[in-house]
């Protein structure tokens, strides 16, 4: 870690980038769980939105999907560069302790959010075309597949991270 | 804008569409078949091609950054020749796929990992 300027620890140094991962995904799933929402719970037209869960469903969802993508990427670009880290510093401790299912749930994560990038184009692009209606089936399910792919990713890496998170 | 002139291609929609599907398909196999482009040693920060197995008193070895480049290199790749067909053919492909494709995977995924089940 030659790189790293002399006012902060290799520790810290970690510990600040699996922090700043934590927050964008946040952010992540915040943006995808509006769209999710609104399309399967949509609010009927001309109705008023009176309530906070009405609200919720009335956002308009269409300029989130620039946001999502953006993120997916800088989510998992950070994720791709602490994944060497962890696969040393705290995925052997972890099989050391024998908690073989936890590294299995979070391997998953790692190929579900593969499969999530590689969804990122057509995501983007059935969006972009958001008024046109013979698009709208594709776009509710993958929106709704990529929400649950992000959810099921912040939740393992939140586990995992309680299991044996960075400077433990 | 080029957002704008890409969201109105059909040629950028049938690419996407493709990689979109193949996208999973490589992932699996380069996982499954142990095609990962490169292999990455984080103990010595080393890099060798293809599937190599982990060195000795060294750490383990990381396929996963290879099995990425070789989904992103084969899905492209689709992609781009399925920009080449006729448009009459590429508009055919169904747009479910997209999200079924990866969705009908995940079990495989599941099974892939049984390594871990077994505690």
């Amino acid at each position: 870690m030659e790189y790293l300027p002399e006012w902060i620890t290799v520790e810290a140094f970690w510990t600040t980038l699996l922090i700043v991962h934590g927050l964008l995904a946040v952010a992540l799933l915040g943006a995808l769980t509006h769209q999710a929402v609104v399309l399967l719970l949509p609010l009927r037209a001309g109705a008023r939105p009176s309530s906070f869960v009405a609200r919720y469903r009335a956002v308009s969802s269409v300029p989130y999907a620039n946001a999502v993508c953006l993120l997916w990427v800088l989510t998992f670009v950070l994720g791709a560069w602490i994944y060497a880290k962890y696969r040393i510093q705290v995925r052997i401790p972890i099989e050391q302790q024998g908690y073989y299912k936890t590294l299995g749930v979070f391997e998953l994560k790692e190929h579900l959010v593969s499969f999530g990038i590689g969804l990122l184009p057509i995501y983007w692009y059935l969006w972009a075309n958001a008024a046109n209606q013979a698009y709208q089936s594709a776009r509710k399910w993958l929106t709704v597949l990529l929400t649950a792919i992000c959810w099921y990713a912040f939740l393992t890496g939140h586990v995992v991270n309680n299991v044996r998170g960075y400077g433990s | 804008m080029i957002s704008d002139t890409l969201a109105q291609s059909p040629r950028f929609k049938t690419f996407a569409l493709v990689f979109a599907i193949a996208f999973p398909l490589w992932y699996i196999a380069s996982d499954m078949a142990r095609l990962p482009m490169f292999t990455y040693h984080p103990g010595p920060d080393l890099f060798e091609w293809g599937w190599v197995k982990a060195r000795r008193d060294e750490g383990p070895a990381m396929y996963w950054y290879g099995w990425l480049a070789t989904s992103a290199l084969g899905s492209t790749a689709l992609g781009g020749l399925a920009c080449l067909l006729p448009q009459k053919w590429t508009q055919r492909i169904p747009l479910a796929l997209a999200w079924l494709v990866p969705l009908l995977l995940t079990p495989l995924l599941v099974y892939s990992l049984k390594f871990y089940w077994r505690w």
